[in-house]
């Protein structure tokens, strides 16, 4: 199918339904309106579940509830709306059960406000509910990729039998894009869903969907099987860009929107002769470690740039391991960084003007 | 171009590139925004850039609250109606619902010969992509808002991507809906970056934009 004109939302929507999303479950919230909205129109058409439901804890449990009888389910919603699904979202971790979770963060904490953001990072990549849980993070920074990204976290998803987390902001929410969505995702090596509470079959034993692990010893090993699911995924399937970084001099750290903009950046930057390069997460969580040891020698300092206080700085400082002095630009509240400013932060660290 | 334009048509069609370009090209003195559907990329980020030009904003947001997320629609919308030695462009909601909030001047409206209500259509967002669903939104938009639609643009794009073909394609299906509503194209748009790539003569006056409520990166 050849291209058509795309709001973020409605793409994201479209991609789950081209994904085979057999249900939708959600609670209204700003900047993510529209998604459930097209959903609420167009499930229905294809013969899948959508329910507004009365408040994102009934969401996240329906979700819970529709995943553990091995559908193919999603849930939508912004920051404060995520902030009440984590009880939700720990419990369908401990469980191990496939979901998908889009996030079109927006401004905190508390309520916060409606413009675009990055500020629930931490929330993403460290839990954000109870125990020893990881998401599967990813975060795309424009329509094409958002839509490759949410075809494909379904297979992820059930491949590891765990939450996949999409973290946009509101920008890429409400942008408007051309998408081609019958474009191609990888395939993933699926098996069937045996696990399943799915009434009682003769094709598999009778199925519990569970959290609760009374016996210390039967958590602990419950835990260590976790454990195994996130360490594959960092050893395997941390994913990131290196863009423009031969003879780079500096390294722009950003994802998602910032990314894009970060684009426009290094294209001032070459207009004044300075060489500058992006590493872009693509994965939040695994956070892409491995692009830091392929960075050139020619590097000399890096830059975050996020629209937070610097909570993606932290896991640059890990990754980076006290090689490079690590440099950091950051807005919040929901104003997004002009690519000028970026760019005028690049300039006052080459010139000394910057300090770690 | 009537005293007053009312611009219509789904979110994404580009209502609000269009208008603000409109206003700017034809020095209009009014803009009034009763976008109540959509809090972001609305024309109320362009205050200094109105200001300068002498354009006065009628605004969608409570004064000081631009970001609050509350439908607001501002009584003073209901002035260009009334006066009539002021022009004014009204740059609705997307989708019918949007449009909704028109029916508040069904009063005021009484000189039906000075008001353009045009629709504005982009065959690359998939709700107008054909004929059929195009004049079936047409036919919803009039019957939410009590008005007749007098003209239709063409804004079929994709964005950075536009190619001269996309606009004719757009043309030939903007055509079809033309002539079986009885209804003018009055603007084809090209955005100004493309304009030195078109050959084709499109139909109605050729609105050539820039990218004035999108950011550069977008």
């Amino acid at each position: 199918m050849s291209k058509v004109l795309m709001k973020g939302n409605e793409a994201m929507a479209l991609a789950a339904i081209k994904a085979g999303c057999d249900a939708f479950y959600g609670y209204p919230i700003t900047p993510q309106n529209e998604l459930p909205e097209y959903l609420s129109k167009h499930m229905r058409t294809h013969g899948r579940a959508f329910v507004q439901s009365e408040s994102e804890v009934a969401a996240i449990n329906m979700v819970y509830g529709a995943a553990g009888a091995g559908a193919r389910v999603m849930t939508s919603s912004s920051s404060p709306g995520i902030a009440l699904k984590q009880e939700g979202i720990t419990y369908i971790a401990g469980a191990e059960l496939p979901a998908v979770i889009i996030n079109v963060m927006r401004g905190g904490p508390g309520l916060g406000g409606i413009q675009p953001s990055q500020a629930d990072y931490n929330q993403i990549t460290r839990g954000g509910g109870n125990g020893d849980y990881s998401l599967y993070a990813l975060a795309p920074e424009s329509l094409q990729e958002t839509v490759d990204l949410i075809k494909e976290s379904f297979e992820i998803a059930d491949y590891f039998r765990n939450p996949v987390m999409i973290a946009v902001d509101g920008l890429i929410g409400q942008m408007m894009e051309p998408v081609d969505v019958d474009r191609e995702v990888k395939k993933w090596d699926l098996k069937p869903k045996t696990w399943a509470a799915d009434g009682n079959r003769k094709d598999h034993p009778k199925n519990i969907i569970n959290s609760l692990y009374l016996d210390p010893q039967d958590l602990e090993n419950h835990n260590i099987k976790l454990q195994k699911k996130y360490t594959e995924m960092k050893e395997n399937h941390q994913r990131y860009e290196l863009i423009n970084m031969e003879n780079a001099e500096i390294a722009i750290v950003a994802y998602g929107s910032v990314a894009r903009i970060a684009r426009t950046a290094i294209e001032i930057l070459a207009e004044k002769g300075i060489k500058a390069g992006i590493v872009r997460p693509i994965t939040i969580f695994p956070f892409p470690e491995k692009a830091f040891k392929e960075l050139p020698s020619s590097v000399e300092n890096l830059l975050v740039a996020e629209m937070s206080m610097g909570q993606m700085l932290q896991d640059v400082k890990l990754a980076n391991e006290c090689r490079l002095p690590i440099h950091f630009y950051g807005r919040v509240g929901g104003i997004v960084p002009e690519a000028e400013e970026i760019a005028q932060k690049v300039i006052d660290i080459i010139g000394g003007q910057s300090h770690e | 171009m009537k005293r007053i334009t009312i611009l219509s048509g789904y979110y994404g069609s580009g209502k609000s590139e269009i208008s603000v370009n409109l206003a700017l090209q034809k020095h209009i003195d009014y803009i009034v925004d009763l976008d109540i559907i959509n809090p972001y990329f609305r024309s109320r980020a362009l205050h200094e850039l109105f200001k300068e030009k002498g354009i006065k904003l009628v605004e969608s947001t409570i004064e000081n609250m631009p970001n609050s997320d509350m439908p607001y629609i501002s009584r003073k919308g209901v002035y260009p109606f009334i006066d009539k030695s002021v022009t004014a462009i009204y740059d609705l909601g997307g989708t019918e619902n949007g449009a909704k909030v028109l029916i508040q001047y069904q009063d005021q409206i009484k000189d039906f010969d000075e008001i353009d209500f045009i629709c504005v259509l982009n065959v690359f967002r998939p709700e107008t992509s054909n004929k059929k669903d195009i004049i079936d939104s047409i036919i919803l938009l009039e019957a939410q808002t009590q008005l007749k639609v007098t003209g239709l643009i063409n804004n079929s794009n994709l964005i950075n991507e536009t190619t001269e073909e996309d606009i004719i394609h757009g043309e030939n299906i903007i055509k079809s809906v033309s002539e079986e509503l009885n209804l003018p194209i009055l603007y084809t748009v090209i955005e100004e970056s493309k304009k030195k790539l078109i050959k084709h003569n499109f139909l109605g006056e050729e609105l050539v934009i820039s990218r004035i409520v999108a950011r550069k990166w977008l």
